[in-house]
């Protein structure tokens, strides 16, 4: 059994009877070692589909949860259930829970820092107070209005009026112990989020694997979301020092969002300036102030860590352009006919607004961006079957498209690993329009393959 | 990637229930017994099958059955029927496996135990139906008619799978909007079987007119699910082959649990 990954979670989902007997049986050595690779932050299992469980079945499931957990520092626990499988589930481990459990997928988004949807007003209970706390204080720092209840009979008077609120959280447990920095793309910029007292743990919960592969493929904005911050040592501060130098090597920039010095010595403040690191009340404004640095540094590259698409890919070239033209085909059952493939800049003929696009990063053996650009009647021919419905919301057509361009670096992946060639891919970006795009990858050559799916034309575009 | 065309090709080619075969049924539909088992020998493949099948474990018989009329006889109309639609069934597996890690003996197996426990559940609700009873196969059916109709599309159908918590079949309804059920009802025609047995195997998602049709639905959804769940099943990739709704169930489950002895 695979996760599926939606809002950057991964989520099992088993069906139907899960005890001891049988829940060994859903996880295969290939299974784990996939799930071990997932750059996720948090992994789930919806009990949505299951009809009976028992605490054996359970119990596999939370060993390997947990596993999971020790390993790639994420939340990891249950979510989709009901009352009654959330009693027996606190039943069997007597309200001491190792893991988390949100009672809808939804809930479980609002605790996940790359869920874009913010200043959501969110009522919330826990009979036990630390707990409310805790997931008040993970969801403001989210960007929510979190209303606690704090006792049930104002809970479920509050609940009466559902309408005001839009999300209503209860039969929630939150247990985010050894969780690793959260990682989002908002724009051109990443943001991390950390928290508490920063020491030399750090080193070990940054994924600078993909960091450093965020700036290979053209990231030059990071943020960090410091705002939860307490104070940072002499072991943390050497880190970020270390970051923002080899930042500067492609002219990035680091900067803090939010950080308060009330318990962190000024002179720490003075060295990480000194290093090139800029602080910023909000990410707002970090993002608003760095919009020219952006641009400012746009297209260039860091020369010593270029490892360009050159021959490996060129080679591959027909099979890139093959794997996009069978899961095109496939979703939307129409044949493709090739037009020209052309070395160039990514050269967009139709008017801004008809045209939707989604790019996907990749980094490892060779490094890669690439761009898919969809007239909008062909992108909702192509998300219907994952929607399952023909739909005019713009905002669902994205997120199917996010996922479409995730199942092609999903194949590239596949078919490069048949190479021996390993590399990873970086969540997946869309466009509304193409203006956005263009300052993605404007001035960069590459190959772009012009295709027509039943007389709508769609733009393959492969650059580094 | 799969479209109505390949659908349609699919039942043309399905071959004719033997002649042996629909004798040997026109007799048991007459509750002739003896004529039946006389027919049904006289095709060797087919008479080795139903051996076979009546002597798995899960049929629970203490010595072992060794000609046809003896099995029929025990077996009883409802459960000799179902084994000779079984058999035509067991003509149409696949060479090779490729969407499910399943084999011949394994699929047996899922058959003989969805046959056993399907009678049980029709004692218990005092259903003495050999239709109804025979209904029961068109849930394996539609496993190797799934099978069939993405073997070649594999590795598509896979990525899809793992983008999206789409089982297959609702990716197959999303393309051509028929499901496997859809198609194991006309297989269901194809061969002649009852009008209440296609009506029960589509009765899931399109509520029948019959109430008593619509509650055998439900029995039989959970069934599956509780074989599906069985570890070599998961391990063979059937558990999530189509979508398990467990509110549809939830006013037949307790009862389920306390036949099957589920705790």
């Amino acid at each position: 059994m695979r996760a599926v990954i939606k809002n950057n979670i991964g989520i099992f989902t088993p069906q139907g009877f899960l005890d001891g007997n049988n829940t060994q049986a859903f996880f295969t050595l290939d299974d784990i070692k996939t799930t071990e690779h997932l750059k996720v932050e948090m992994l789930l299992v919806s009990l949505k589909k299951v009809i009976f469980f028992n605490k054996n079945g359970i119990d596999t499931f939370v060993q390997f949860l947990l596993k999971m957990r020790l390993k790639n520092h994420i939340i990891v626990g249950f979510c989709d259930y009901n009352d009654k499988k959330y009693i027996a589930i606190n039943s069997f481990y007597q309200d001491k829970l190792t893991f988390s459990l949100f009672k809808t997928f939804e809930i479980a988004s609002l605790f996940c820092s790359s869920f874009n949807a913010q200043g959501k007003t969110v009522l919330l209970y826990h009979k036990d107070p630390s707990q409310r706390s805790a997931m008040a204080i993970e969801l403001f720092e989210r960007g929510h209005n979190p209303i606690i209840s704090q006792t049930k009979d104002d809970f479920r008077q509050k609940q009466q009026n559902a309408a005001k609120y839009d999300f209503i959280i209860e039969d929630t447990y939150l247990n985010i112990l050894g969780q690793r920095i959260a990682t989002k793309v908002k724009g051109n910029a990443i943001i991390y989020t950390i928290s508490g007292f920063l020491d030399a743990e750090i080193i070990e919960n940054f994924d600078i694997t993909y960091h450093n592969s965020s700036l290979h493929v053209g990231f030059r904005l990071f943020i960090f979301d410091a705002y939860k911050v307490i104070s940072i040592n002499i072991h943390a501060l050497r880190f970020f020092t270390k970051l923002s130098t080899s930042a500067a090597e492609y002219d990035a920039v680091i900067c803090f969002a939010g950080m308060s010095f009330e318990k962190t010595p000024v002179k720490f403040q003075e060295e990480l300036e000194d290093s090139g690191i800029l602080f910023f009340d909000s990410i707002d404004m970090a993002l608003k102030e760095n919009q020219e640095v952006a641009k400012l540094s746009k297209g260039t590259t860091s020369t010593s860590a270029k490892k360009s698409l050159n021959r490996v890919v060129v080679q591959r070239l027909p099979e890139f352009i093959n794997a996009v033209i069978t899961t095109v085909e496939m979703m939307t059952n129409i044949k493709a006919v090739k037009k020209t493939v052309n070395i160039q800049p990514i050269t967009i003929d139709k008017h801004e607004g008809e045209l939707l696009s989604s790019s996907i990063g990749f980094y490892g053996a060779i490094d890669g961006i690439l761009v898919l650009v969809f007239p909008i009647s062909l992108a909702k021919r192509s998300c219907e079957l994952l929607i399952g419905e023909n739909t005019d919301n713009l905002e669902d057509i994205l997120d199917a498209l996010a996922e479409f361009v995730n199942i092609i670096g999903g194949r590239i992946k596949t078919l490069l690993r048949d190479y021996d060639l390993d590399i990873d891919i970086t969540l997946p970006r869309t466009y509304a329009n193409t203006t956005n795009l263009q300052s993605t990858v404007e001035n960069k050559k590459g190959v772009q393959a012009n295709l027509s799916f039943d007389n709508s034309d769609f733009i393959f575009f492969l650059t580094r | 990637m799969v479209d109505k065309n390949d659908i349609q090709e699919y039942i043309k080619h399905l071959p004719p229930t033997p002649e042996i075969l629909n004798q040997t049924l026109l007799y048991l539909n007459t509750n002739d017994l003896a004529k039946a088992a006389q027919t049904a020998k006289k095709d060797r493949a087919l008479s080795s099958y139903i051996k076979s099948l009546v002597n798995k474990p899960i049929y629970g018989f203490k010595s072992e059955i060794t000609n046809i009329a003896q099995a029929f006889s025990i077996l009883g109309l409802g459960l000799a029927k179902q084994s000779l639609y079984n058999y035509s069934l067991s003509l149409l597996l696949p060479d090779r496996w490729r969407v499910f890690t399943i084999n011949k003996a394994l699929f047996y197996d899922l058959q003989a135990s969805l046959s056993v426990d399907w009678h049980k559940i029709l004692q218990y609700l005092d259903v003495d139906d050999s239709d109804i009873e025979t209904a029961i196969i068109l849930a394996p059916a539609s496993v190797i008619i799934c099978e069939s109709l993405f073997q070649d599309h594999i590795q598509e159908v896979n990525l899809l799978k793992s983008s999206h918590n789409l089982s297959y079949n609702e990716i197959l309804y999303r393309l051509t909007s028929l499901d496997l059920f859809d198609i194991s009802a006309r297989i269901a025609k194809l061969w002649g079987m009852s009008k209440a047995s296609q009506e029960l195997i589509v009765a899931f998602k399109k509520a029948s007119e019959q109430p008593q049709i619509n509650i055998l639905a439900k029995w039989m959804y959970l069934l599956l699910f509780f074989e599906f769940s069985k570890p070599d099943f998961v391990k063979a990739g059937l558990n999530d082959f189509i979508e398990f709704k467990p509110d549809y169930v939830s006013d037949v489950y307790e009862e389920f649990a306390k036949l099957m002895d589920i705790s």
